[in-house]
């Protein structure tokens, strides 16, 4: 499956700590992430996964460790940074304005001009154009360029962020928790554009505490917990029961998983 | 969707409902339109509504009042405008700001609209955009007089409250009274808002601040009420001078138990009243009285009440 | 692996015809339309839609368009200004101030009007930027704060609380014809000559036309409207006035400069008060204190009939001037047909209720909301 694991990595953390005060969020934690792999991040509430990913994208400095960026050392001052570099974040909390039409969403803060008599406009056509392109190679057909967000299931509103984010030359695509909050149907929608997203050479990060989602598209898996890793596992060396168990720490899921009748 | 339709049906009866009652009610003979510059809060002013529809019952005329809603000297220029472009025989107007409404009238009057104007404005002024004549209280005058009376009955320090800042005709009522004391207007003339809660405090605040006061002169019922509130409050009714501009059902009963020394009866009522009155004899019968009419002032004190108080806030 | 590509039969086909009409504007549209067709049945004969007439509420409608571009952009941007009316009372003032207090040359005392006024307006956003609190609040100050100096520096200065002079002072002066001027007088000489529309009968004017032309304060709101409407939908800037106020956060995200924005369109919005209160005492010839009271909500109701969403993010410019046209309208055409004008404010509430009820359910088709 992940044959193109024979690559330089993208991006590599190394031993990375975040302390807030006396609280340590992440004692030492280390990744790699090669270009057209989907590498699942999981942990339960807590363990750090946030935390560990906004240091990823810049908006946290890490306190100690290091991060390689394409071989060479990073340091991110901003999320800008991170972002001009290729990495993109899709955040539970969407960058996406339910008020404004698919196409207005899809340029925002990069809207694309042509000059008329010397002053700059919004070139809607080309901005239009290549909306309706871009969202339906990720197999979403819209009614027109001009159909607001808000029209748009869930699902469908995670892939335009997605098909946005891989447009505007993203390397390194974070997605964090893009699952939670749907339904069977259109969590399909969102893994299957993972999925084609991953085919492009695009190293995408995958953040969620569902392993049945993880495992769907993963090529490898790490498991956070308590602000550690347990290690990372390849597709195929691994079971879901034996993620479920890491994420929740071992023993004390075991007991219930008994009582629960292994449905968690 | 129904629902929506049928709030819209129901408002667009609401809507039309008044056109109707306004159509079928229109009278034969002239169209007089009166434009004051009273924003809708100004109770005052009901008399002139009074008066003007009295008038045009007994001569047989349309007539209507119009005001600025907020009394935007600005948005009364457009009624005017407004009332000239529906050609009327005539058009009777306050002059509360020459600057900006001798232009409209001007072109009212080109238009070959008769005006006369009332209330407020100096005879000068009419004169000057081609009215007719004047009816009403010249404010300086009347401040004057009334300065002269407050001083032969010992006023030498004063406050005056000014309920209507914005409007400088309003604001020479206190000049002339200032001048009728020969003192120096100074800070005397407080900008007391409209509110009457303001007012009250604002007047018990100056008087505590400043002891050796020992008149007020309040412009209107606005000003007027709140004072004799306030001075009820504060143990001065009746040992301080306290006269008044116009009349209304609180001043009268102030009058009456001697907190007020006098009210000056501008006799809004005539204002209305006659300029209808004349229009409409000047329209059928080419008669027109020689000279501007004063309609006041009128000290009303103590003494024949009778009427004032039946009729106040009516006719008076 | 469904094919996810093929369409959600749940979603229905629209018709063309439904999908052209189901726009921002649509309420407004249907407003105008409803009110010109009442006015017409019953304030035909008034001299309503004669040449003084229609002159009389286009002016009305002219001057709420002025301030409610502003008012309409500003509110798209998310953030509201309760300090217009104030601030056309202050910056007629400050014409009067500069032009006839101080003698200052009349372009001098416009420009520096614009700058103080954009400075005023740029403070504003700025605080309600930095500090996060509403533009509610900041603004209500903000009413108070210039409603005072603009009673306080008059009455200091002169003792009055209104200046006159002004278009003494603007005589012959290059800049102020573009505000207080008018256009087209030579074709409305020859409709006069020609009897399309009444002239004077007597007097100093006897024989010209009894609208001479058409005033700049239409000019200046056709202008201003055809500005906000093009920089909304046709220019990116647009883009990123409906973005900071759809979701301030959202937009930062995706690298849109929202504080910037937000403070550039309550310049935009003082602008337009100047604006409206240079022409106000251009054609007036005086400033008073009381100028401008309570326009800031008259603003804001013509922004709302028009379609915009209180909350922002959502709106029209043409919606905006279709609202001010039909505020207009009714004000001026309630006087022609001869109704009660205190029931004026029943109209407006009425109107209002309607518009928002009908706006709420065409904003619901187009954004999917629930």
């Amino acid at each position: 499956m992940n044959t193109r694991t024979t690559h330089e990595p993208i991006i590599q953390m190394k031993n990375i700590e975040k302390h807030f005060g006396s609280v340590i969020a992440l004692a030492g934690v280390s990744i790699d992430v090669y270009p057209g792999e989907c590498h699942c991040l999981l942990g339960d509430n807590g363990a750090g996964k946030s935390t560990f990913i906004k240091t990823m994208s810049g908006v946290h400095k890490p306190t100690r460790g290091e991060i390689l960026f394409e071989g060479r050392p990073m340091n991110f001052e901003s999320p800008r940074d991170a972002m001009d570099a290729g990495i993109a974040t899709v955040h539970q909390h969407l960058a996406m304005i339910p008020l404004m039409s698919v196409s207005r969403n899809f340029f925002m803060g990069n809207e694309p001009v042509k000059k008329v008599v010397g002053m700059n406009f919004f070139d809607h056509e080309y901005a239009n154009q290549v909306t309706m392109d871009e969202m339906r190679k990720m197999g979403i057909n819209l009614r027109g360029p001009d159909q607001a967000v808000g029209t748009l299931s869930g699902g469908e509103r995670q892939t335009v962020a997605i098909a946005r984010a891989v447009h505007f030359g993203a390397k390194v695509l974070i997605l964090d928790e893009p699952t939670s909050a749907l339904g069977v149907r259109q969590t399909a929608n969102v893994l299957a554009t993972i999925d084609k997203v991953r085919k492009q050479d695009i190293a995408v990060v995958f953040i969620t505490h569902n392993v049945r989602h993880a495992m769907a598209v993963g090529d490898r898996f790490t498991v956070l917990n308590r602000g550690q890793t347990l290690g990372t596992a390849q597709r195929g060396q691994i079971s879901a029961e034996e993620l479920q168990d890491m994420m929740a720490g071992g023993q004390e899921l075991v007991a219930l998983e008994g009582s629960l009748g292994g449905t968690v | 969707m129904k629902s929506t339709l049928k709030a819209l049906l129901m408002a667009a009866a609401v809507v039309a409902a008044p056109f109707v009652a306004a159509n079928t009610a229109s009278a034969e003979g002239e169209k007089y339109i009166l434009v004051s510059h009273a924003p809708d809060s100004d109770t005052w002013w009901n008399t002139i509504k009074n008066g003007i529809a009295l008038a045009g019952k007994q001569v047989g005329a349309e007539v209507e009042y119009r005001n600025p809603p907020t009394g935007d000297i600005a948005d009364m220029a457009r009624i005017i405008e407004q009332a000239a472009a529906s050609s009327p025989d005539g058009i009777i107007t306050t002059l509360a700001d020459f600057d900006v409404l001798k232009g409209p009238i001007r072109n009212a009057v080109d238009q070959g609209i008769d005006v006369i104007i009332m209330n407020t404005g100096t005879p000068d002024q009419a004169r000057e955009v081609g009215a007719l004549m004047y009816v009403g209280q010249p404010e300086y005058d009347a401040g004057f007089a009334a300065g002269l009376r407050a001083k032969g009955e010992g006023v030498t320090k004063f406050l005056c409250v000014n309920h209507a800042i914005q409007q400088p005709t309003v604001g020479e009522r206190c000049r002339g009274y200032a001048d009728g004391l020969g003192i120096d207007l100074g800070d005397a003339m407080m900008d007391s808002g409209t509110d009457p809660s303001e007012i009250k405090n604002k007047v018990l605040a100056y008087l505590s601040a400043n002891p050796y006061v020992n008149g007020i002169l309040t412009l209107g019922p606005v000003s007027a009420d709140p004072t004799i509130a306030a001075l009820k409050e504060n143990g001065m009714a009746g040992s301080i001078h306290f006269g008044t501009f116009d009349l209304g059902e609180e001043i009268v009963k102030g009058i009456k138990d001697g907190t007020i020394k006098w009210g000056i009866d501008q006799q809004p009522f005539l204002q209305a009243y006659l300029p209808v009155v004349i229009l409409a004899n000047w329209d059928r019968f080419g008669v027109l009285p020689g000279n501007n009419i004063n309609s006041g002032p009128g000290f009303v004190t103590k003494d024949g009440l009778t009427m004032v108080e039946k009729f106040a806030g009516e006719y008076r | 692996m469904v094919d996810i590509a093929q369409t959600d039969e749940r979603i229905k086909e629209i018709s063309p015809l439904r999908r052209a009409l189901i726009r921002p504007e649509l309420g407004g549209m249907v407003g105008t339309v409803a009110v010109f067709l009442l006015f017409l049945l019953f304030a035909s004969d008034s001299g309503m839609f004669a040449a003084q007439g229609a002159l009389n509420w286009s002016l009305v409608s002219a001057q709420f368009m002025i301030i409610a571009v502003g008012a309409c952009l500003l509110m798209i941007a998310g953030e509201f200004d309760l300090s217009v009316g104030s601030m056309i009372g202050f910056a007629g003032m400050m014409v009067a101030v500069f032009g006839v207090v101080l003698g200052w040359p009349m372009w001098l005392t416009i420009i520096t009007t614009f700058a103080i006024c954009l400075a005023l307006g740029a403070l504003n956003g700025w605080i309600v930027v930095k500090t996060g609190l509403p533009s509610f609040i900041v603004t209500l100050a903000f009413l108070f704060i210039l409603r005072g100096f603009t009673i306080y520096i008059p009455q200091t200065i002169e003792r009055k609380t209104i200046i006159g002079g002004i278009r003494d002072a603007a005589e012959g002066d290059w800049l102020a014809p573009i505000f207080g001027g008018k256009i087209g007088t030579s074709f409305f000489q020859w409709l006069g000559e020609a009897g399309v529309i009444e002239v004077f009968e007597r007097g100093s004017r006897a024989g010209e036309p009894v609208v001479d032309g058409i005033p700049m304060l239409i000019v200046w709101a056709i202008a201003l409207v055809i500005f906000g409407h093009v920089l909304l939908t046709k220019t990116r800037f647009g883009n990123w006035v409906f973005a900071s106020g759809g979701d301030a956060e959202a937009a930062r995200n995706s690298g849109v400069p929202v504080n910037r924005v937000k403070i550039l369109m309550f310049m935009f919005t003082a602008f337009c008060a100047t604006v409206f209160a240079t022409c106000q005492v251009m054609e007036f010839g005086s400033a008073g204190a009381d100028r401008g009271l309570l326009k800031e909500f008259e603003a804001i109701i013509a922004v709302v009939i028009g379609g915009a969403l209180l909350t922002g993010g959502y709106g029209s410019v043409l919606g905006a001037a279709l609202g001010a046209l039909i505020f207009g309208v009714v004000q001026q055409g309630l006087f022609f047909a001869g109704v009660e004008s205190s029931l004026f404010r029943v109209f407006l509430g009425v109107i209002l209720l309607a518009a928002v009820i009908l706006n709420t359910y065409i904003r619901r088709i187009i954004t999917g909301e629930r």
